[in-house]
């Protein structure tokens, strides 16, 4: 009797956790992925900011 | 010797520098030219001159353009867009930009 107890909590529990890792794995993705191409504008935004400088010969 | 041409050479960078963007600045003023959506700088009145100043600016902004896009490991053509929102931005009154194919003063 203790033993089977023992099986099915052993088998809710991983059941538990599998199903909570799928489902938080595709949002993390996605919010890492906008985040990138925002640093990345940020970032190009700032070089041609100091390119067109008031002192700039390219501008 | 060596140091004294060094400095010559350093020093006529530096006027040729100012020079140019003195020369850019009254091209500019003067409404010779002006920015256009591609990032670029465009001829509204060309001279020889006019024509050189702009090829001249236009290939090293192409290059600074190239040089950003591998960085960030973006395409060029998504850095010039960027670059022409700035400088339709920064283009002071008086000063023009190329409009849907037409030179506006700002």
């Amino acid at each position: 009797m203790k033993w089977m107890l023992t099986l099915v909590f052993a088998v809710l529990v991983s059941a538990c956790t599998h199903k909570v890792q799928v489902e938080t794995k595709e949002p993390i993705t996605i919010n890492l992925n906008v985040k990138v191409d925002h640093e990345i504008r940020v970032k190009v935004d700032k070089e041609l900011d100091d390119l067109f400088s008031d002192d700039s010969e390219l501008f | 010797m060596n140091a004294s041409k060094l400095l010559t050479t350093i020093a006529a960078a530096c006027m040729s520098f100012s020079v140019l963007a003195i020369s850019l600045d009254d091209a500019k003023s003067q409404g010779l030219v002006g920015e256009t959506a591609t990032g670029y700088l465009g001829v509204i009145k060309g001279s020889s001159e006019v024509n050189k100043l702009v090829e001249e600016v236009n290939s090293k902004r192409k290059a600074k353009y190239q040089q950003l896009a591998k960085k960030n490991g973006i395409s060029l053509s998504q850095v010039e867009v960027m670059a022409a929102k700035k400088t339709f931005a920064k283009t002071a009154p008086g000063h023009f930009v190329k409009v849907d194919g037409k030179w506006v003063k700002k």
